[in-house]
Parts: structure tokens; C-alpha cells; sequence
């Protein structure tokens, strides 16, 4: 009964789920960033950085503090002025980054739900502003939020819950979107390192399958290596990328199973090794 | 509150507060029992109890004045903040305009307008219109205030989450900025109200044909010190009262809090 119940619900997810434009997507990727340098005035938040993110990846990317990295959502979002981008270019689902672009998600690490809606009435907000019918965002908020353990919550404000269940919800907020690119800055930075497992696998759940592209900034290597397909590694002053890794583990992954696997601990150890490198380069530098 | 401070009984708080005022009210009665202190110029207990049971049950005149006096308060409230919030809103979603007005506005609003109620008593009569008047620009003012000082406080991330989902100005207006703003707004219109109140019996006072305050006057001026302080204890329970009826419909209206 509860399993058929999940496979439902799982089948009602994925006919929302966009249809990755197959066609126009082979040819550029869902993220182009070449030779890109965005500049604050004098401030140069990141120089000459090139990355480009293929439909339906997970990339997740590290960097100290301070390197660009929520510039680069920033830009992507069309939350920053195109004077900014002084060389170089950046290209969203192979056009020109654009505010309110309909393709695309943005989650942040405080969860920014609006405390005078329900769990539930935060769940459709994002559908509301994107214009979905009211039934139609209604049900898939219900969908979305049992999903995320919140079933009993629907009707809950948001000072009336905990920090993971509020970025729960905003995780809901997130996949009702009919977006098929999600930009997430370290949205789990706030969280206990449990709180933090269990949205984790919660994220993959969501994720995996939904032919999503997600460009995920985090603080926590271990959490960087575990959900990508990629871990870039940015480094500060000028803000640069210094190693672009491929994680080959294979999917789908068991993030508990993880812990005790040898080939993450590799990886892991050489991640932080090329974080290292990247500090003491620029230590030389000055 | 502060969850360790010692909860204590609702009914011995309550049964206190009865002894307190009790006896306050028993010690008043007692002076001028004793003769301490004059009871023509100062009242007493036992007459305004007497004047009050004259003036709502006898007479019920009390009545008539105070329904004067709440349809003013009522007219003025509406017009003051009604004006008030579409100005402020304008604010909010004009940043230009309220530059423009500010020094104006600023001037306005530190003038004692209270100053003022002879003038509009001159020029609006001794009926309603002129106390409404000055109670309508007394609110007028706080409920402004209350409307940009809640309109400018938007959560960042609001912002930011409404730009990625593509809302439009108006649309965020009202789905972002406007519910940033009610409790701010609410905290207005309730300091509005008693400001409303305020200056309808100030307006009465001054020169009105009817109103609690016109009675305040009239009874002063004949020395009925009694009867002044039963107008008074009626004041102050309308204004208890219109705060309160206030903060229950807040407590609804803002159950998110
Ligand atoms: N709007 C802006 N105006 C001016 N300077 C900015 C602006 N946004 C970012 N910067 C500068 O750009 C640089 C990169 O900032 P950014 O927020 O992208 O770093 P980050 O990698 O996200 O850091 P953190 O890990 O602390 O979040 C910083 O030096 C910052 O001061
Ligand atoms: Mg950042």
C-alpha cells in the first residue's frame, strides 16, 4: 500500500519534471562560464574562469571564503548588472542571463520562507509567482512536502519549526519549480552535522532522476564529494578555479554506505589536498 | 515573557489587583471622610460612583455623549489612517515621492498640531467637523510613519527570492513588502486610535455642542468634580476598550507572529 502510494507519487513528480530540451542542450551546456572575470569596481571577485555544466550534473563547488563563488550564482540568477562582467562570457541554458528566468531555482542558506504563510502556502509560493494554476500548485505542494517528511506540517508556520524543516520546506519551494536548473549557496551551511545528513540524502532523493542540473556551493568537502558529479575548486585573490575533479562513484549513491567506501576516502583526501595547494600558491603570491 | 520567570496563579495576580485597587480607592474615600482634604475640589469615591449611576442609568445622558464622542473618534480614525495607508503605500512604492514630501511632511509633523484645534474648530465648526478634524491629522501622522517605517523593512532574501522567481513590482508589493509591513502598521493604527481619541476630546473640550469632553468641561466649570471623574472613568474604559478590540483582531490577523 505505501509503496504503491511512493511510486504514485514518484510518477506524478517526474511528469512535472521539465523535459531537459534535449536538442538545444547538446549544444550548449546548461552552464557556460569562458574565461569569464566579473569586477566590483576595483574589486575583482573572480578572474579568467571557465567551467561549463552539462545538462542533468551535479556540480558542487569549494572555495575559502570570499572567491566568487556566490558572484558566480549571483550572475547566473540575473541578480547582478552585465557591466560586471568585464571579460570573457557567461551563458544560462545557452543564452544571456536574464532576472526571473523561469529555467532556473535559486535556494540560499537561510531559508528565506515567508513567516506569515504556512508551510504549505511557502511550498506554492514559488509556483504562485511563476504563474502555475491554483490547483495544479496545490497538489504538487502537498506532493512535494510529504516528500521532504512534512506531511504533518502542512499547516504549520514557520517560527513554529525547526531549521531543518524550514529548509525542508524551502527545499519543497525548490522542486515544485518546473526549473531544470537549481542554484543552491550552501544552503545547508547552518545546519547540525545530522540535520545536514538526513537533508542530504533527502536532496539526492529529490534529485536523482529528475534530470535536473544542480551548481551547489558548499563549505564541507566531505559534502561537496558525496552528492557531486564534479567537485570544482576555487581559490581566493584574485578567485579562480585551481581543479575541476571528476567523482566517478557511481549512482545511485547511498550517502550512510559512503562513509566506509575507500575510493571516497581517496577522493576526499585528494580534494583537500588540492584545496591546500590552493591556499600556499596563494600565500606565495603576496 | 521570559520562560524562567516564575508563572504565577491567574487568579491570585487577579485577586490582588482587586486589593490593590481597593484599597487605594478605600484610602482616597477615607481622607476625605476624615476631612484631610476637600472632597468638593478633589471628588470622592463614593459621589463619582453616585454620578456615574446619574449620568448611565438615571439620565443616560453619559450614553448619548459617548456616542457622540465614538462616532467622532470612528470618522476620525477611518479618515486619518484610511488616507494614511494609500499615502504610505504610494511611499513605499514611490521612493521618489516620499523624497519630495519628507521635509514637508517632516515640518507638519513636528508642528504641535494639537495647536492648531482652534483653528479648525473656526473653520469647521462646533460639530463634528472639527473635532474629527483634529483627530483624523493626529492619526494621520503615526499611521504614516508606521506604513514606511514597515515598508522599508524587507528581508533581503525576500527580495532576493522574489527577483529569482520573476515577480513583478506590484506583485512583490503586495506579497512581500505589504505583510513585511502589517505588524509595524498594526503597532500605527493602534497608537492611531488612541491619538483619534485623543483628539476628538481634546476638540470637544476646547468648543464642541456634544461629547464626553464638552461634559469634562461643562462639569469643570460648574464645579462638578464628581461628575468629571465619572466622565473620566468612562474614557478610559472606551480607551481600553477600542485597544483592546484592536489587539484582538491583531492577534487574529497576525497568528504567524
Ligand atoms: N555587490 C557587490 N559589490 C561589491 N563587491 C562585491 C559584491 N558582491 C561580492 N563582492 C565582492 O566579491 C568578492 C567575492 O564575493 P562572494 O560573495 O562571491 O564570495 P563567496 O565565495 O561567496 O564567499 P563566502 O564563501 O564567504 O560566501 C568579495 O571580495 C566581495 O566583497
Ligand atoms: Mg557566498
Amino acid at each position: 500500500m505505501r509503496h504503491k502510494r511512493e511510486s504514485e507519487m514518484l510518477s506524478t513528480v517526474s511528469k512535472v519534471q521539465p523535459q531537459a530540451p534535449q536538442a538545444e542542450s547538446a549544444a550548449a551546456g546548461a552552464v557556460t562560464l569562458d574565461q569569464a572575470t566579473i569586477r566590483f569596481g576595483e574589486v575583482t571577485a573572480f578572474q579568467d574562469v571557465s567551467l561549463d555544466i552539462r545538462p542533468g550534473e551535479f556540480v558542487s563547488v569549494v572555495g575559502p571564503s570570499g572567491c566568487g563563488k556566490t558572484t558566480i550564482l549571483n550572475y547566473i540568477a540575473g541578480l547582478l548588472p552585465r557591466e560586471v562582467l568585464s571579460e570573457g562570457s557567461i551563458d544560462v541554458l545557452g543564452e544571456a542571463p536574464t532576472t526571473g528566468n523561469p529555467h532556473l531555482g535559486y535556494m540560499l542558506a537561510r531559508d528565506s520562507l515567508l513567516p506569515w504563510r504556512t508551510a504549505l502556502g511557502n511550498a506554492e509560493f514559488g509556483m504562485e509567482a511563476r504563474g502555475v494554476a491554483k490547483a495544479e500548485r496545490r497538489a504538487r505542494a502537498h506532493e512535494l512536502l510529504a516528500r521532504v517528511g512534512l506531511k504533518d506540517f502542512e499547516k504549520s508556520y514557520p517560527k513554529m519549526l525547526s531549521h531543518g524543516m524550514r529548509q525542508r520546506v524551502a527545499l519543497a519551494r525548490t522542486f515544485c519549480l518546473d526549473a531544470e536548473l537549481l542554484l543552491m549557496d550552501e544552503p545547508y551551511g547552518a545546519l547540525d552535522a545530522q540535520t545536514k545528513f538526513q537533508l542530504e540524502e533527502l536532496l539526492m532523493d529529490l534529485w536523482q532522476g529528475s534530470g535536473r542540473t544542480v551548481l551547489f556551493i558548499t563549505h564541507d568537502l566531505a559534502e561537496a564529494i558525496a552528492l557531486g558529479d564534479r567537485v570544482v575548486v576555487m581559490a581566493p585573490r584574485p578567485g579562480r578555479i585551481i581543479s575541476d575533479i571528476e567523482i566517478d562513484l557511481p549512482r545511485p549513491r547511498n550517502l550512510r554506505a559512503l562513509q566506509r567506501d575507500t575510493r571516497y576516502h581517496e577522493l576526499y583526501r585528494h580534494v583537500w589536498s588540492t584545496l591546500e595547494e590552493g591556499f600556499e600558491n596563494t600565500g606565495e603570491q603576496q | 515573557m521570559n520562560p524562567q520567570e516564575k508563572r504565577h496563579s491567574p487568579w491570585l495576580v487577579f485577586s490582588s489587583q482587586i486589593i490593590v485597587v481597593g484599597g487605594l480607592i478605600g484610602i482616597w474615600e477615607y481622607i476625605m471622610y476624615i476631612g484631610w482634604a476637600s472632597a468638593a475640589l478633589y471628588g470622592q469615591p463614593s459621589g463619582i460612583w453616585d454620578a456615574l449611576g446619574y449620568g448611565l442609568i438615571e439620565t443616560t445622558e453619559l450614553w448619548q455623549e459617548l456616542g457622540w464622542t465614538m462616532l467622532a473618534v470612528l470618522i476620525a480614525f477611518g479618515i486619518g489612517a484610511g488616507v494614511a495607508l494609500i499615502i504610505g503605500m504610494l511611499f513605499v512604492l514611490f521612493p521618489f515621492i516620499e523624497k519630495v514630501m519628507e521635509p514637508l511632511l517632516a515640518a507638519l509633523n513636528a508642528m504641535p498640531r494639537i495647536a492648531l484645534a482652534p483653528l479648525l474648530i473656526l473653520w469647521f465648526g462646533l460639530g463634528m467637523g472639527s473635532k474629527v478634524a483634529i483627530g483624523a491629522s493626529l492619526t494621520f501622522f503615526i499611521v504614516l510613519q508606521s506604513v514606511t517605517a514597515g515598508g522599508r523593512g524587507v528581508n533581503q532574501d525576500h527580495i532576493t527570492l522574489s527577483q529569482t522567481l520573476g515577480l513583478k513590482p506590484l506583485e512583490s508589493f503586495w506579497k512581500i513588502t505589504m505583510p513585511t509591513a502589517v505588524p509595524t502598521v498594526f503597532a500605527g493604527l493602534r497608537l492611531g486610535l488612541m491619538y483619534a481619541l485623543l483628539g476628538v476630546v481634546a476638540g470637544e473640550i476646547i468648543a464642541s455642542e456634544h461629547g464626553l469632553g464638552q461634559r469634562v468641561a461643562y462639569l469643570t466649570s460648574s464645579f462638578d468634580i464628581n461628575g468629571v471623574w465619572a466622565v473620566v472613568c468612562v474614557l478610559s474604559v472606551v480607551g481600553m476598550a477600542l485597544s483592546w478590540s484592536l489587539g484582538a483582531l491583531e492577534n487574529r490577523l497576525l497568528r504567524w507572529q
